[in-house]
């Protein structure tokens, strides 16, 4: 059993420390905030609040990113529900239902259903962290440079080939974004690369500018598209759910707790595949399948609950093995480098504390959300009916203060709006933004134990073959890439049989 | 045709990027080649995929482009290109004028496109109070210094 359970009580001590129980109150509700913006996902949260985590001990910048992280999932699901706008790609399934029970006149029970499920799915993902992040922090302690290669390599071609049906798109991006990584002086020779002697270059492209860009001006950018078309003029009905409501959720939001946690584990799959996934399950497995849809409670509590335990799971390969599973955890790993931590296996030995303080803190902060959501519903409803039009210049103003922060320079403003074109440029053309970002942050480390595993195995075929670790990532990453054209393929036979039939 | 822009810009990227990959220093130390190998790797892997995707934009070529409708459509064009004027000017007058006077006329102008020059009590209210909350929470809470 990996629990420790010194380090555990020690952890939830730090973690009541009123300083933190402050932050995750102030994240988790600047989180729901940005998060309740339409179009605007938890990515875009924690990149545009990274600046306040400055000067900040970096347990409580973890502890103040992870509530910015999952009150934007909860937010996230509030725009599903009320306005029909899903933040980002995990809170489209709370649309299919969330939505219908908003026009039936039942917007308060759908709010109240989806914050239940959340807390009940993070509380679940919470006692599989306990349960599943020491160990496998003890197994990554072995991975040498070969094992970590190939593992950032899976979990890049995971996350290209979730993105479905745009698989060489996000290719393209993946490789936009190691390209990017690739310039500055090489860690290992001192030789300059692609920096033009631009002496700002010779660091490389600051990874958190490159995030706020995207995620923050190049989001804002395209939410113009749809400014004069949002309008939020609901009522929300009744507050708290029925018995029969109860019921209905009860087992959905327990059998997708776990699934969503395991799913959220994962590298490259995270909140909108474990939400999807939850959602057809419950639909498929229903007695009456056809509420779906119509505004079945079950369908929002379901993937709500799975897309909150992704969110928690997610934080495992995160912090035992340094991996960014999804957009989000990316952005955080690009906040936590920059603290000066190092996340990975090791830092379960170094500093528990930290990880056991993280985890208590997530408990609270679901703890608290779930209060703030649910009895604060009719003041987040007034916060969403703050018109857009104020709130997308205010993140733009906090894009540019952000990045000020980090490197002192206006020079920095230049690159923001580069990349905000381009990540405005990428959502017109349905680019996928997680791979370039993904790439772009474990590029460097992916360079490093790639040149370090071709010395020590000589060969990049002896690289693949050198452990039964990178035997199976090696097996694992082929499946992941082949796997959309196998799913095809078996779609296209089943239709073909059908039409026979 | 224009369909076939991006992939082609993809597959111009790649070969420069090669092109400047092979005529990178060699290293004194080790393997003259080692800083080159990856970027090679990547190079060649986007010029693939350059590829692909112009085959398949081909395919489609003689589908009109609608991803760039929105842009054009509506007051889409006056808010992106006015936030663009306005974020240049910020940034010409950020260190010049300091953070809380330019972030004042920056949000403000941002407010007045996007948010209607009817509504200007709300907007200038809003930049007034916003830009004094987190020069105030920056600078003193903070201790992150601001120009």
């Amino acid at each position: 059993m990996g629990v420790d359970i010194q380090n555990f009580i020690e952890g939830l001590m730090t973690a009541l420390h009123p300083m933190n129980i402050l932050w995750v109150l102030i994240g988790g509700f600047l989180g729901t905030v940005v998060g309740m913006l339409p179009g605007l996902g938890p990515a875009t949260a924690v990149a545009v609040l990274i600046p306040i985590t400055f000067g900040m001990d970096p347990t409580s910048a973890l502890v103040l990113m992870a509530a910015i992280y999952y009150g934007a999932m909860y937010g996230g699901s509030r725009s599903s529900i009320l306005i029909n706008t899903p933040g980002d790609g995990s809170a489209i399934a709370a649309t299919f239902d969330g939505y219908p029970m908003t026009r039936n006149g039942q917007a308060g029970q759908a709010l109240t259903i989806s914050a239940i499920a959340s807390l009940i799915g993070g509380i679940f993902a919470i006692i599989g962290f306990i349960l599943l992040a020491k160990p496998l922090a003890a197994f990554a302690l072995k991975f040498g440079p070969a094992e970590y290669f190939l593992l950032f390599l899976f979990t890049l071609s995971a996350i290209v080939s979730l993105s479905r049906g745009k698989m060489v798109k996000g290719f393209i991006a993946m490789a936009i974004g190691l390209m990017l990584s690739t310039v500055g002086i090489d860690l290992q020779t001192g030789v300059h690369r692609f920096t033009f002697d631009i002496p700002q270059l010779s660091e490389g492209i600051d990874f958190l500018v490159v995030i706020i860009g995207v995620y923050a001006v190049g989001e804002v950018l395209y939410n113009y598209l749809n400014l004069d078309r949002l309008k939020n003029k609901n009522k929300l009905g009744k507050k708290w759910i029925t018995k029969d409501q109860w019921k209905r959720s009860k087992w959905p939001i327990i059998r997708n707790g776990p699934i969503g946690f395991l799913i959220g584990v994962l590298p490259g799959a995270g909140g909108s595949i474990a939400s999807m996934l939850s959602y057809t399950t419950e639909r498929q497995i229903s007695k009456e399948p056809e509420r779906f849809g119509k505004g079945a409670i079950e369908g929002v509590a379901a993937p709500e609950s799975s897309n909150n335990a992704a969110s928690v799971g997610s934080f495992i390969p995160l912090l035992t093995m340094g991996v960014p599973g999804s957009g989000t955890t990316a952005v955080i790993l690009g906040a936590v480098i920059m603290l000066g931590l190092r996340p990975g296996p090791l830092l379960f030995e170094e500093s528990p504390e930290m990880v056991w303080t993280l985890v208590n803190s997530m408990f609270i902060g679901n703890i608290i959300l779930v209060i703030i959501n649910i009895l604060l519903i009719s003041v987040l409803v007034k916060i969403l009916n703050t018109p857009p039009r104020v709130l997308y210049p205010l993140i733009l103003v906090l894009a540019f203060i952000g990045t000020y922060t980090l490197s002192y320079s206006v020079i920095d403003f230049y690159i923001l709006v580069i990349f905000g074109i381009i990540g405005l440029l990428m959502k017109l053309l349905d680019f996928p933004i997680a791979p370039l970002i993904l790439a772009l942050i474990v590029g460097s480390d992916m360079e490093q134990n790639f040149r370090k595993s071709v010395v020590a195995h000589d060969h990049i075929m002896n690289v693949l073959l050198a452990s039964p670790v990178t035997i199976t990532l090696s097996i694992l990453t082929i499946l992941s890439i082949s796997y959309p054209f196998i799913m095809s393929w078996v779609q296209n036979r089943k239709s073909k049989q059908a039409d026979a039939a | 045709m224009v369909r076939l822009a991006m992939p082609l810009f993809f597959i111009i990227t790649s070969i420069v990027y090669l092109i400047l990959t092979f005529d990178l220093t060699k290293s004194r130390t080790g393997d003259p080649n080692a800083p080159l190998y990856f970027p090679a790797i990547i190079g060649i892997f986007l010029l693939i995929m350059g590829i692909i995707y112009f085959f398949q934009e081909w395919k489609k070529r003689s589908e009109a482009v609608e991803e760039f409708k929105g842009l054009i459509q509506g007051r889409t064009p006056v808010l992106i290109i006015s936030s663009l004027v306005l974020i240049f000017i910020y940034t010409f007058l950020f260190e010049r004028i300091g953070f809380l006077f330019s972030t004042m006329i920056f949000l403000g102008g941002l407010l007045f496109v996007v948010n209607g020059i009817q509504k200007w009590l709300q907007n200038i209210l809003i930049s007034v109070i916003f830009s004094f909350v987190t020069w105030y929470s920056f600078s003193e809470l903070l201790n992150v210094s601001l120009p």
